[in-house]
């Protein structure tokens, strides 16, 4: 079981999606930044998905500051491998930025792979 | 187009702006040059960058966790696409310079360069490649048989119709179809009035004022009744103490430079006086038709989309924005005088500057009106997408028929399909760009004809 976390411009768009999935042991709730921290570190969620129009900076809003920059990563606006995000979740990232225009193949990509990294 | 130009406040710089034509006079060109030498120095100390998106990483970058080349990659992957898809083919349609196209090459430049003085260098240099570069760009379009920069003048009404409905966009998808439906009648009720009983203003004024004063009052009103309600919950003070200290050391770096910030808040509000400049979207097409105070009106109100974010990500990074909360522009717009507007400029600066670290306890008290903000931004992309797409297209019609459909919407569509390689928004105009050039090569080949009634 994971709670997933979305934030930033496109949050209904990316819980959407991931609900969409249908994945099991999966919970999407939307959110925002500052919530999200607090949720984050207090363990009540485990991952936090940011959108924005560039994928980087505002997708993770006060995130990279308070939770450190080793817990964040930005994709900008490309497009992850598999591969790259399962390495990602092994090192201890939780807080994903990307482009708004790139939820469709990114956000479920994310949660496949947040799914399998848990199970 | 419904409305005269001209109507509005009047500056000395005035008759410089033609329809579509960049003549800046020395003045102004020396402005530009200046402000740009300004702004890459405030880029290269890490104190100011124009991108949002490039300000959380300058933390790392002033504790030294990551290095300048690094910091440089970031900044120009997140502005490069706005420069060349937004800022310059704005610039051409509307010949108002925007921030895109001056503010984010220097981010670039000034965080790329390893010495002070050559930041102020570079960004000098930048400004003067706009201001000249512009200039014989626009000459040299505007002298080509297929005249795609007077066809991009298509872009201007579905941009400022189309801007008039984002507070409507934003209150649906943040409180729902019922009240985003008065909203809207609301809007569409003030647009058809204005444009009966003042036809020479702007239409969409009135209207925006409305929806933008709604959606905070939603909002505000939100959080009061959750204020009573909840009450705040016990286990989020850890949170709230870290982000307190973060903030307040943003805050405290950002006191510590108060007369540069100072400075760059006259330099920016001096330029928006000179009515060769448009800060946000909408309001270039404003500014070339010499409506100032609408362009004033509508920056007023996109602020609110802009100003928690700015706000946040500053105390957050101890970096502020090249243009501050963007309050600035409208007091630039309607200031009589350069001089007053330098002064103007410093003094909200100043002011923002000190006002800063409430700013932000005030925000975190107000969850949905931050919600609210984003909202806004997000409406802004999607009117602004839709506009940009159908005045593109339009524009495509205007200079070559079906043939430039062909060219543009599918320059447009390839790119899609590509998988975007063009940020979306700025994908349209550049189709029009290029599809330009490729209708003067077959002109050129004798193999199309331009369509000899462009729009005016």
């Amino acid at each position: 079981m994971a709670k997933i976390l979305t934030g930033g411009i496109g949050r209904d768009e990316v819980a959407r999606t991931v609900s969409g999935l249908g994945i099991a042991g999966l919970h999407i709730a939307v959110a925002n930044d500052m919530d999200a921290a607090g949720q984050l570190r207090a363990g009540q969620a485990d991952y936090f998905l940011g959108t924005c129009h560039t994928g980087a900076g505002a997708s993770l809003g006060v995130l990279v500051g308070l939770l450190g920059r080793s817990a964040c990563h930005t994709f900008g606006r490309g497009e992850p491998t598999e591969a790259e995000i399962a390495e990602l979740l092994a090192g201890g990232t939780t807080v994903f930025g990307f482009c708004l225009d790139r939820i469709d193949t990114v956000a479920p990509r994310l949660a496949r792979a947040i799914a399998a990294a848990r199970p | 187009m419904s409305w005269a130009p001209g109507t509005a406040a009047a500056g000395p710089a005035r008759s410089s702006v033609t329809a579509a034509g960049l003549a800046l006079s020395p003045a102004q060109a020396l402005t530009v040059v200046v402000l740009c030498a300004l702004t890459a120095l405030m880029a290269h100390l890490a104190l100011a960058v124009f991108n949002d998106g490039v300000r959380p990483f300058l933390l790392d970058f002033v504790q030294g966790r990551t290095t300048r080349a690094a910091t440089t990659a970031v900044a120009f992957g997140l502005s490069a696409g706005f420069v060349f898809g937004l800022g310059a083919p704005m610039a051409l349609s509307s010949g108002v310079l925007n921030p895109w196209l001056l503010f984010l090459p220097t981010d670039v430049l000034g965080i790329l360069a390893p010495r002070t003085w050559l930041a102020a260098l570079l960004g000098a240099g930048w400004g003067a490649v706009v201001v000249f570069g512009l200039n014989g760009a626009n000459a040299f379009a505007h002298g080509l048989p297929v005249d795609f920069l007077t066809a991009m003048q298509q872009l201007s009404t579905p941009i400022l119709f189309l801007f008039t409905l984002f507070p409507v966009l934003a209150v649906t998808r943040q409180f729902g179809r019922l009240r985003g439906a008065v909203t809207g009648l609301v809007e569409l009720a003030l647009v058809v009035l204005t444009m009966r009983l003042w036809p020479h203003m702007f239409a969409g004024a009135a209207a925006m004022a409305a929806g933008v004063l709604l959606l905070i009052g939603f909002a505000v009103a939100a959080d009061l009744r959750r204020g009573r309600t909840a009450g705040e919950e016990p286990d989020r003070s850890a949170t709230q103490e870290a982000t307190a200290s973060l903030f307040d050391a943003g805050a405290a770096r950002l006191r510590r430079r108060l007369p540069l910030f100072m400075l760059l808040g006259a330099g920016v509000c001096a330029l928006a006086q000179m009515k060769v400049f448009g800060g946000g979207e909408a309001t270039s097409f404003l500014i070339a038709k010499g409506q100032y105070a609408e362009a004033a009106q509508v920056d007023f109100y996109r602020m609110f989309g802009f100003l928690p974010l700015i706000a946040t990500t500053a105390l957050a990074s101890g970096a502020y924005g090249i243009a501050g909360l963007t309050l600035v522009y409208p007091v630039g717009y309607l200031a009589p005088n350069p001089y007053l507007a330098a002064a103007a400029g410093a003094l909200v600066f100043a002011a923002e500057v000190l006002a800063l670290s409430s700013l932000g306890r005030v925000l975190g008290r107000l969850p949905s009106l931050r919600d609210s903000s984003e909202h806004l931004r997000g409406a802004i992309g999607e009117a602004l997408g839709l506009a940009v797409l159908f005045g593109s297209l339009m524009a495509a019609n205007a200079m070559g028929g079906g043939l430039g459909l062909l060219v543009c919407g599918g320059l447009y569509l390839l790119n899609e399909a590509m998988g975007r390689p063009v940020v979306r928004t700025a994908a349209a105009p550049a189709a029009v760009l290029a599809g330009g050039v490729v209708l003067n090569v077959l002109y050129w080949l004798d193999l199309f004809t331009p369509v000899t009634a462009a729009a005016p």
